[in-house]
């Protein structure tokens, strides 16, 4: 927690650290450092950087561009979203039906945040620029060197080569995580759905009405709180037990391959990892079919009678079993299957971690006259644990996200019964990802996707904060070592 | 008295050991039932499901002669291509992208670093599928659905915040070895390409790989993005999950099947070459934070 709340406020001391710069550089500097407000490059051209004064002229004349040949068409209504609705006009003169110049409810949400992020973006590239031209200003005085442009442009091979490698894998991030990600938290804001597509008509801000009625407040959607609530508890459920069944079976298997007793390891080991060579789409939609009501098992357990058996117990009422198609079966065959397809995965890594145990602790215990468990329980099992623990949970995360086993195990296959799911939109199976998925590809309900989003958000936010925490507390000994 | 003991002692630790390894023969057993039934359903003469029998009742080859004579559902050639293209230039950028931040994060010694990295903590705490529902309108808007190229950006674009792995690595590169080469006068680029990148061949090669296969196992981007419907766009993945749809099924299970082995291979190898480094990569990477 320390780590994390000093991160936290390390985080905000360095924007701390980078308005303070500004403020010195503004108030302490000269005349041209103070008009390189207004013109980027009146610092440089003072200083006879003429290169980098008619870059940052180019630059602004670039940013003034911009947010008048297009940020304005958009910005001014991101208050409202837009206000005139679309619609056909026949027009006499030309014959043809016509679209009038209507407001696109989503195009006006996307590219005012881009402005935003491009403001903000050129707002940084202006206050690093006074306190460059401020340490220029400092440099002159002191009668100090000016670097020439082609010495400034090889700083980014040197000391800032970091923003050479940076600035696309950055670029990249911000167009296609961060700006997604502020996008969808506005939309969980609005009334963006199905009955509000764009660009037919419009949609608006609906402040946390979408909240409220995911935590069970709405009236006519009061389904959305009983639906989330119910996916919500399964996916913690699925999470817990996918995660610990998959660790342990690992941490086992592994125990089991690399045991004196055994023959031909490297051989065994290949066999279980084949199972996660194959890719999942193959792997588990193959598996579906397998388990499906007409599908092979079901025919062997009708004929080894297990089937007749189930039934006369009064555990099903259909002629097959329904393994991937009934709640309580489905959910308990998800996690079977999870187990065949994680536990190669985990025995893998724990092979990893044992096979750096340190072999002289074993040896000395050992000539100590510890017993085989004795070892294992005082030195190997908190050895892995120090080791893998924080994979455990990122792990945790992961499984709370993982959506392929969920959807191709049981789109298509699943059909809830449930009429309060069913109105969700939801499964009794659905984890939150795959029921956002769902809500968006096949009922266009984006605010209740982007509520949704936010909650899986939050809820691995919060489990990330308290497991560390918990960890790091715990292992403060190893660590110390 | 030992004597008499010693042979007693080491047949009871030979069924032992017999035991010992026909439990796992048993349980490797059971891991590679699908995995069998996959290989022999794809031998099938039959199209649909065989749903009686697990070995199916005429053998043939001939579904994996067929996969690759083109018809509306089937465009298995097609599809491998279009996956190949991707995953060629999606690994291209994404390992770049990778090496490129885990070199600043592991070597720089600037200001922004730490907050850097916490905000890519967060940022990878956000479920990839809802920032895809954004990523797929602002595609939209530039026309960039159902293309390939939108496919791979989506891939490798923000590929960077998987920098942890790499970096953890870079953190082990002996800083003597850099600092040497600095005073030598060696700029910084210059210790990034002939001294880092050499001496981190097996990370690299992780990255490459990982890229690389990223696309081939990928399901949910592909069908979200290419979703016209257009089976010529399609990657294996999407193409192979639509023959399993209802109205397909019996046709096309034998298909499915015999599509699935010929993917699985390549990617299979691929996989048990990286898999020595992926446990370095989790373990390590992990215990760095």
């Amino acid at each position: 927690m320390k780590k994390i709340v000093s991160s936290i406020g390390g985080f905000f001391s360095a924007i701390g650290r980078f308005f303070g710069e500004f403020a010195e550089a503004l108030a302490k500097g000269d005349a041209f450092v103070k008009l390189t407000l207004l013109w980027w490059g009146a610092g440089y051209v003072k200083r006879k950087q003429y290169a980098k004064a008619l870059l940052m002229t180019l630059l602004e004349i670039a940013v003034i561009a911009f947010t008048f040949g297009f940020a304005m068409q958009y910005v001014p209504k991101f208050g409202t979203l837009g206000t005139v609705q679309a619609e056909q006009t026949f027009n006499i003169a030309t014959m043809q039906t016509e679209w009038n110049d209507y407001d696109h409810s989503f195009l006006i949400l996307l590219f005012s945040l881009f402005s935003f992020v491009v403001w903000a973006a050129a707002l940084a590239v202006l206050m690093r620029n006074v306190v460059a031209v401020y340490r220029l200003q400092q440099q002159a005085e002191r009668g100090g060197h000016i670097n020439t442009f082609r010495e400034d442009m090889h700083r980014y091979i040197e000391d800032k080569f970091h923003i050479t490698l940076l600035s696309l894998p950055v670029l990249g991030i911000t167009v296609f995580t961060v700006i997604p990600i502020l996008l969808l938290i506005f939309v969980a804001f609005t009334n963006y759905d199905q009955q509000h597509m764009p660009p037919n008509s419009l949609f608006t801000w609906v402040g946390f009405a979408n909240f409220k009625n995911l935590l069970g407040g709405g009236g006519m959607t009061a389904t959305f709180g009983y639906a989330f609530a119910r996916v919500l508890g399964w996916t913690l459920v699925w999470a817990f037990f996918a995660t610990f069944t998959t660790y342990i079976g690992g941490i086992m298997l592994s125990m089991l391959l690399n045991s004196k007793k055994t023959r031909l390891p490297k051989l065994w080991r290949l066999l279980f990892v084949i199972t996660i060579a194959v890719p999942q789409f193959v792997s588990l939609l193959l598996v579906r079919n397998f388990f499906s009501n007409g599908g092979i098992v079901n025919t062997f357990c009708a004929n080894i009678g297990l089937t007749g058996f189930l039934r006369n117990a009064g555990l099903i009422n259909t002629s097959y079993i329904p393994f991937l198609s009934a709640p309580g079966w489905a959910h308990v065959m998800i996690i079977l299957i999870n187990i065949w397809i994680g536990v190669p995965y985990q025995m893998l890594i724990a092979t990893g971690v044992l096979m750096n145990l340190p072999a002289d602790q074993l040896e000395s215990a050992s000539i100590d006259g510890a017993s085989k468990w004795q070892s294992f329980r005082h030195i190997t099992m908190p050895y892995l644990l120090f080791v893998t623990g924080p994979t455990l949970v990122t792990d945790f995360v992961k499984n709370i996200n993982n959506f392929n086993v969920i959807y191709l195990l049981t789109q298509g296959v699943y059909t809830t019964t449930n009429q309060a799911m069913a109105n969700s939109q939801a499964k009794e199976v659905d984890l939150l990802v795959t029921w956002l998925f769902t809500l968006t590809q096949d009922y266009y309900n984006y605010k209740m996707a982007a509520v949704i989003g936010i909650m899986v958000f939050l809820v691995c936010a919060v489990f990330t904060l308290v497991a560390f925490n918990f960890l790091i507390s715990g292992n403060k000994e190893a660590e110390y070592q | 008295m030992t004597q008499t003991i010693k042979p007693r002692m080491s047949a009871k630790k030979r069924t032992s050991i017999v035991l010992h390894n026909a439990l796992i023969a048993v349980l490797a057993f059971i891991w590679l039932i699908p995995i069998i039934w996959l290989v022999c359903t794809s031998f099938s003469a039959y199209d649909g499901i065989n749903t009686s029998t697990f070995f199916p009742t005429q053998w043939s080859a001939s579904h994996y002669v067929e996969l690759f004579q083109v018809d509306t559902v089937n465009q298995f050639p097609t599809w491998f291509m279009n996956t190949f293209k991707i995953a060629c230039a999606s690994c291209v950028i994404s390992t770049c992208f990778v090496l490129m931040v885990a070199y600043a994060m592991s070597f720089g010694k600037f200001k922004a670093r730490k907050p850097l990295m916490n905000v890519a903590v967060m940022l990878n705490l956000f479920p990839g599928v809802l920032s895809m529902i954004a990523v797929y309108f602002t595609l939209r808007t530039f026309g960039l659905t159902n293309s390939h190229l939108g496919l791979t950006l989506v891939y490798s674009a923000s590929a960077g915040l998987g920098y942890l792995i790499c970096k953890g690595f870079f953190d082990t590169v002996p800083r003597a070895l850099c600092e040497a080469a600095r005073i030598d006068g060696c700029s910084e680029a210059r210790i990034f390409w002939q001294i880092v990148i050499p001496t981190s061949r097996p990370i690299i090669v992780y990255t490459i790989i990982n890229s690389f296969l990223a696309p081939w196992m990928d399901f949910v981007f592909a069908k979200m993005i290419l979703n016209a419907g257009i089976s010529a766009n399609y990657t294996v993945a999407v193409g192979l999950y639509r023959m399993l749809d209802k109205s397909l099924i019996n046709q096309y299970f034998t298909f499915f099947c015999a599509g699935g082995v010929l993917v699985s291979i390549p990617i299979s190898a691929l996989f048990f070459i990286m898999q020595k480094f992926y446990v370095e990569g989790i373990t390590g990477g992990a215990v760095k934070g």
